[in-house]
Order: structure tokens, then sequence, then C-alpha cells
């Protein structure tokens, strides 16, 4: 037998815990931002597609890992597919140029598109606490993207070294502020002009295209440019080669040389493409900066 | 109530306030003192109230002027103001791919709110606000009427000292709309102010204890409701004799006018009491007595001159 029920109405508690202000809004758009691009606590449709380019991202570092163990004739300075770092990052980097034409879009059109722009203005952050965390949620994903492929290899070609896995770790440390200095290039290079398109367009598919558009037909129309019309000054066009400066810089940081490159062949130093990748992320977050001012 | 709620501080100040989009200026020169409690925004289209708002919530830089609300200076504070108030907007403010939770916990970490006890919120405002059983939700298949409430628990959620409400009943259907207004006349006595902007001059009048009465830009009144909608007038309708009526009320130092099977009557003392005097006198039968309330509209559309 039961005794009677007590109802008890706790309605309305006020919260008398502490509060982050700024620090916690920009965190939490932050956090925001990284599920938002990996689609997580959202539909599969949502996840499918960085997810596969996350997958096609790691898995040839994986599978050359794998394969070396299992051949133990193989010499992975000598037989790799990819060569070493910076040739794997020519791999990585189309695939982040893919993966950055859906990311960006996805962190600032919905915003602006669903009216949740009001949500952010009323809450204790400004303009830039907002760009700074949606571009530190693209950072974050893409140094994922970029480095765990490039960490595998780094493990996996000391692991297969004759001279033992942390001897051959210390041989090769150099390597690493290589990595995470070419990580940095691409998410530059690659981010900036994204996120600038995304603050200005309507649709994330229309933004896709157009990045795609500016990035790889942009840079082929470049090269023609550059090659084929004889003006003064001509050269200058090579410039636009959005797609090849975060290569170039690359190149430049492992002691490699391009000169395949529309931007090599047009006469231009590494410097000039780390210069256009400095004022493109500048100018990127200058502008949107300005015009978030108007919209938060 | 009016007297308590002008002796405590006051909830937002304006001092000379003007914005100007260009050529087309928003608002003149607003001279202002709103007291704490809950307070309607009435006005049309291009009154300038989704301009005050924005200069309230600090979004838009007044052209000149000094805004205080909560006691912090709009200009240089702005962003202590928006840690203490919560805003819903008229527009869609939803992402139509979150569960209505998993929205409630960003917008109130959004306020600044740690994880945990954002999780905590978000479940008690979801329950308050009636949308308990549908927080695993895409708020994308949401009703109208949902959406509103899930607008009106975000911004809530972060325990705000002030809420903005702009239109919070738009496109509610009279059942949705009645459950919304109990709602919002629920936030006071949860420690919320609250601003109400709306149109619907209904909702202001059963809502809120102070009106603010904006016409292109301009404050045509401010004040507490009930000294403005509550004029001392007594409908009276008799079985018969209205001219009898009509003729012994003025004898009596009273207004009266027939308005159909009505006699209105106004008078400086109690109108009830004359009316009664009156009636007892003459002998005249009635079928009904009664106060008019003035609508807000009435005032309104008189372009506040009662």
């Amino acid at each position: 037998m039961t005794g009677p029920g007590t109802i008890y109405d706790l309605g309305y508690r006020p919260y008398e815990g502490p509060r982050l202000g700024r620090r916690g809004a920009v965190v939490a758009i932050l956090w925001d931002g990284v599920a938002r691009v990996l689609g997580l606590r959202r539909r599969f449709r949502a996840k499918l597609l960085p997810w596969l380019l996350l997958l096609l991202a790691v898995l040839p570092a994986v599978a050359f890992v794998g394969f070396s163990f299992l051949l133990s004739t193989f010499a992975p300075e000598v037989d790799s597919p990819f060569g070493g770092h910076a040739e794997y990052f020519d791999l990585v980097g189309t695939l982040a140029l893919l993966f950055v034409s859906l990311a960006a879009p996805e962190l600032l059109v919905p915003d602006r598109r669903h009216g949740v722009l009001a949500l952010y203005g009323s809450r204790p952050l400004l303009p830039r606490d907002y760009l700074a965390a949606r571009a530190g949620a693209l950072t974050i994903v893409l140094s994922f993207f970029l480095l765990v492929p490039q960490l595998l290899l780094w493990v996996g070609f000391a692991a297969l070294s004759t001279e033992g896995l942390v001897r051959a770790l210390l041989a090769d440390v150099g390597s690493l502020p290589k990595i995470l200095a070419a990580a940095v290039v691409y998410v530059a290079g690659y981010g900036a002009p994204g996120l600038l398109l995304a603050g200005f367009g309507r649709r994330r598919a229309v933004v896709t295209g157009g990045y795609l558009a500016l990035v790889l037909v942009g840079s082929g129309l470049a090269a023609a440019v550059t090659e084929a019309v004889a003006l003064p000054g001509h050269r200058f066009a090579a410039l636009g080669a959005l797609v090849e400066h975060p290569i170039v810089v690359k190149d430049w940081i492992f002691g490699a040389s391009n000169p395949s490159g529309i931007v090599g062949r047009a006469g231009f130093e590494p410097w000039v493409s780390a210069l256009v990748i400095t004022v493109l992320a500048s100018a990127a977050g200058i502008v949107l900066v300005r015009r978030y001012r108007r919209l938060l | 109530m009016c007297e308590d709620l002008a002796m405590r501080e006051p909830l937002f100040e304006l001092e000379g306030l003007g914005h100007a989009y260009g050529s087309v200026v928003a608002l003149h020169d607003v001279d202002l003192v709103v007291p704490r409690g809950r307070i309607g925004l009435v006005g049309a289209n291009g009154a300038g109230k989704t301009t005050l708002i924005r200069i309230l919530l600090g979004n838009l830089r007044p052209t000149r002027g000094r805004v205080r609300v909560l006691g912090f200076d709009v200009g240089t504070e702005a962003l202590e103001v928006r840690a203490r108030v919560g805003y819903m907007p008229e527009g869609d403010a939803l992402p139509p791919d979150l569960t209505a939770a998993d929205f409630l916990v960003y917008a109130a970490r959004l306020g600044g709110l740690p994880a945990r006890a954002a999780r905590r919120r978000a479940s008690d405002v979801l329950t308050l606000v009636g949308l308990d059983e549908e927080r695993f939700r895409p708020m994308g298949g949401f009703s109208t009427g949902m959406k509103q409430r899930a607008k009106l628990a975000q911004a809530i959620v972060h325990d705000p000292d002030f809420v903005l409400l702009d239109e919070p009943t738009a496109g509610l259907d009279p059942t949705g709309r009645d459950e919304l207004l109990d709602l919002i006349g629920r936030l006071q006595g949860f420690g919320i102010d609250v601003l109400v902007s709306s149109h619907v001059l209904g909702d202001i009048e059963r809502t809120c204890d102070w009106v603010v009465v904006l016409e292109g830009g301009r404050v045509l009144r401010s004040g507490p409701i009930a000294g403005l909608v509550d004029a001392e007038v007594v409908v009276v309708e008799p079985l018969a004799d209205h001219d009898r009526l009509v003729e012994a009320l003025a004898g009596a130092g009273a207004t009266a006018t027939r308005e159909g099977p009505l006699v209105v009557v106004e008078a400086d003392d109690d109108p009830f009491d004359l009316v009664r005097d009156v009636l007892a006198d003459t002998g005249i039968g009635i079928r009904s007595l009664g106060p008019r309330r003035t609508r807000l509209e009435d005032v309104f559309l008189a372009g506040g001159d009662r």
C-alpha cells in the first residue's frame, strides 16, 4: 500500500551560480562551430561529407603505415608513395580545400539565414568575438584534418626505422614545427577566402560553389593570363592563383622547390606567396568585422 | 502598484536620445525614464520601436543622447547590459536543425552559464514554457506557437534581470496567444522585468503596468496603464426613459450622452454614486450598469491627447 503523494511545485528557480561572461560565450560559439562543421548532434546527412573527407585524409597515412609493417622489405624513405610530410600535404591540401568549401558556409551562413544573429546580439559578446570563435572552430577542425595524418606518418616513419622508435622520433622532431607551420599556412590560405565568401553568401551551396570557382577556376584563369597574355605586368596575374600560395609556402617551409607552379614560373619568390596569404587573411578579417558590426 | 514602480530604480533612462538612418530620423531627442515592471511599447510601423530596442541592447549606437539600462551606460557598458538582459526577436531566430534542448543549452552558455548549469536551466525553462515533451525534436518542424515559446525560452534561459520581447504573439492563434501572454505575465513574479513591443494593443493592456506610446520617433505618452486607459466613465442601460435619465443626470451635474440603448455618464466625482442617486430619485429601472474601460487603442488613435 502506498502512502499519500505530495506534489512539490518548484516554480521558477533563479540562477545564482557563477557567470562566465564574454569568455564563456566565445567558448560556447567555438564548440558549437566545431560541432556544426562535423555534423555532431545533427542528422546523419550533416555528418556524411565532413567525416568522409576526414576519412580520405587519414586513410592513406594509415594504409601506408599498415602496409609498411606488413611488408618487412619496405623502406619508407624509398618506397613511400607520399615521399614525406611535404608531399602528403599536397594530397591532404586538396581535401582540405574541399573541406573548407563545406565548412566555411556551414559556420556563417545559417546564423544569418535563420536570424540567429539576433540571439548573439543580445548576449555579452562583440562581433569580433563571434567571428574569432567561428574562425577558431574552422582552425581547430582543419588543423585536426591536416595534422592527424601527418602525425601518423611521423610516428609511422619512426616505428619503421631501424634505429628504434624513440630514437627515430627524436631524430625527426625537427619535422614537427614545419608540419605545424605548414598547417597554419593551409588554414589561413584556404580558410580566409572561404570565411570571407561565407560572410556574404545567402545560401551554403552558392558559397561552396563560389569558393571552389574562386580558388580553382580563378587559379586556372590566373595561370592562363600569366602565360598567354603579353601585356606589361601580366605576371602579377599569377598572384591570383589562390590554390597555389599555400603549396608554395609549404614547400618553402620544408626546403623543397615548386618550379612547376604558376607562381614560381612567374618569377615570384616564396615570401611573396606568404605575403599574399597574410594580406588576404588580414583583409578578410577586417572586412568581416566591419560587416558583422552592422549585423550584430 | 504604480507608486511602487515609480519609487524603484529605473529600468531604463533615455536622455536626449536621437537616431537617424541617413536623412531618415527614427528617434527625435527622446527624454524618458521608465520604471521597473512590465512595460508595453506601442507604436505603428516606423514609429521607432525596433530602433529603440536595438539601442537598449547596445546593438545600435545612437546618433546622439545617452541611454542607461539597469543603471549601466549602454554606450560604454554594453556588455554589462547584455549580460543582464534577454531578447526575443520578432523574426525567426531558431536553427532548424537543432533540437530545442540543444538550442537552449547553447543559448544559456551564450549568456555565460557554465555547461552543467546551462543543461539544468534549459531543462527547467523548457518545462516552464511547455516544450518539455518536444525537447528532442529539431525546431525546424515546430509550429508557430512552439517556435514563439522556444524564442521566449532562449530569452529567459540565462535568468536575465530584464527581457525585451519584440512582437511576442505574432502569428499565434487565440489559444496560443492566451498561453503566451499568461507566461509573459508571470515573468515579473520570477524577478524578470519585461518590455513588450507590440502592435496588438490588447496584449499590452493585458500584460503591462506601464505603457510607452511612440509615434514618428517621438514619445506620445509614457505612464501607468491604469491612469492612461481607465477613464472613469459609467455606462447605464435603462429599461426605458432614456431621455429623461439624460436630463436628470445633466441636472445633477454629470455629462450624460445617449449612445443607442446606452447612456454614457462622466462626472468629476464618483459617477457610480451620482448615477445611483439619480436612479433612486427618478425611479428609472435599468438592465445594466458598469464602467467603460477606455481601450489603449483609443488612446493610441487619439494621438496621445487623452
